[in-house]
């Protein structure tokens, strides 16, 4: 049998990973298809994926970043490079309406 | 496991219902709320990295709150400071480099500012063609008083050395991958400017977390960025500091470019002090306005130098009205201004405010486009429905 601290121990950790999980929940997901699983691997490592879901560029402003990310560390496979460009080109042209982003509220049961 | 999207396909009653949620496609769909403890009202641009920005209608307080001030972060906030452990180096062009607590800070004669702190990349969303970047609308910025040591005072216990030409910030933000880490400089000049601080604390408390806990550089009339945050090193160097977030991030064309040009980082300069701008808090874009005597109020900043006037145009620009200006004012800091508009007629009114600096600088009708979207101050305009 398991002592009364190693429980709360297990207790606690198992409460910080759910606590984990459901943060990163919070995030919307990127648009279906083909790349967004890659995608959303190789760029929600860093950072959540509102940061790109409010983007709104042309295919070259695209190449940059994809190209920059992968200089600063985005695990991204050369043969999917062009492919990471249009799936986020198509997905976040300029033409796009501009993403309407949730407020805070500081106090957990308004949520 | 009921997906989040599974869910939203299951549930197209419960979509149609939501509002905000009606022209979004589906994998765009969006909480209306987040909690995050102490962040009242704020835009959630991002929760990984941290960025929040402030709705136009809390634009109507001289001191900002910190639960409404916005918050930028490059890279991950510290996941842990121990104020009593912490320390700050000072270093680089200096007789004698010295290591500094929280304490020590504390002990040192402390000066404040009341200082309206803007990231260099507030409007950035308004630009076309559009630019990378947290796609900020109005309200990446805040007023508020810090407190702390003069960075001189600090400097001049290390005893700086005359080849001292800049100093550096480096705070413990943590860098994700290989993203180069958020050093900047500012020249010598500023540094021993008597404004400029190692602020420990904000609106008379100890600075929060967000705002860089326990101590961050205060620059007063620049930009954001050059305000570093959960600062631990201070380096006197014999130049500019030539790392990514100097160039090429946050600099301007030398001579203005067309709408989508590339810049050449050789022809450019780094961004400094803010520009003269207003922002209209009330009414709120898209508002009914049923009143014949229509309060328009906001506020204006101008970086280093002072507010001149606002003026206010409620017929698309042809003829523009003076605000009033609120009684409350300090270097570096905004200033409210108020308007009463006579409302003619019921029908469809853009309000527009236009703000003059006491260096003659006057907010254009279009903001100088540059691809890192910055410093943009467009006149700023909502648009209203009357109806009488």
């Amino acid at each position: 049998m398991l002592s009364f601290n190693k429980s709360v121990y297990i207790t606690l950790v198992a409460l910080a990973m759910l606590n984990y999980k459901l943060l990163l929940a919070q995030s919307p997901e990127l648009p279906p298809g083909s790349m967004e699983k890659k995608v959303t691997t190789a760029c929600t490592e860093c950072h959540e994926s509102r940061i790109i879901l409010q983007q709104r560029l042309s295919k070259a402003a695209w190449t940059k970043e994809v190209d920059k990310m992968i200089k600063w560390g985005a695990v991204v496979d050369a043969a999917d490079r062009d492919a990471f460009i249009d799936y986020l080109s198509t997905n976040f042209s300029a033409d796009k309406p501009l993403m309407k982003m949730p407020r805070s509220v500081s106090l957990k049961n308004k949520q | 496991m009921i997906s989040r999207r599974n869910f939203l396909l299951t549930a197209p009653a419960a979509l149609a219902s939501a509002h905000s949620l009606a022209l979004l496609p589906l994998w765009a769909a969006e909480k209306p709320s987040v909690y995050i403890p102490g962040e009242d009202g704020m835009i959630v641009r991002s929760e990984r990295f941290f960025d929040l920005e402030m709705p136009p209608e809390f634009f109507d307080s001289w001191i900002t709150p910190v639960s409404h001030f916005f918050v930028r972060n490059h890279m991950h906030e510290p996941s842990t400071i121990d104020a009593g452990t912490w320390r700050l180096s000072i270093g680089g062009e200096v007789e004698k480099p010295l290591t500094l607590s929280l304490k020590d800070l504390e002990r040192m004669p402390r000066h404040s500012v009341t200082n309206t702190l803007e990231c260099a990349g507030n409007g950035r969303a308004f630009q076309e063609p559009h630019v990378p970047g947290i796609q900020w609308q109005k309200g990446a910025v805040g007023n508020a008083r810090f407190s702390g040591p003069r960075l001189r005072d600090v400097l001049e216990r290390a005893g700086m050395r005359p080849t001292g030409k800049h100093i550096m910030f480096h705070g413990l933000d943590e860098v994700p991958g290989k993203v180069p880490p958020f050093i900047r400089s500012i020249p010598m000049e500023k540094a021993l400017d008597e404004d400029t601080l190692i602020a420990t604390r904000m609106n008379g408390s100890t600075l929060p977390k967000h705002h860089g806990f326990p101590a961050r550089a205060m620059v007063p009339g620049w930009i954001g960025a050059a305000s570093c945050k959960w600062l631990s090193e201070i380096k006197v160097l014999d130049q500019e500091f030539d790392g990514n977030f100097m160039k090429p991030g946050y600099r301007m064309p030398n001579h203005p470019l067309k709408p989508g040009e590339p810049l050449n980082v050789e022809d450019s300069h780094v961004v400094t002090a803010l520009n003269v701008k207003s922002a209209i808090s009330s009414p709120v874009e898209g508002a009914v306005v049923k009143s014949k005597l229509q309060r328009v109020h906001g506020a204006a900043w101008a970086g280093e130098v002072n507010i001149e006037k606002v003026e206010i145009s409620t017929d698309e620009g042809a003829t523009w009205q003076k605000a009033q200006l609120g009684p409350e004012q300090a270097k570096y800091a905004w200033r409210l201004w108020d308007y009463v508009w006579k409302v003619p007629q019921s029908g469809d009114y853009t309000i527009m405010s236009r703000a003059t600096d006491s260096q003659g600088r006057v907010q254009p009708a279009i903001g100088e486009w540059n691809p890192g979207g910055y410093l943009y101050n467009a006149i700023d305009q909502v648009k209203v429905n009357a109806q009488l």
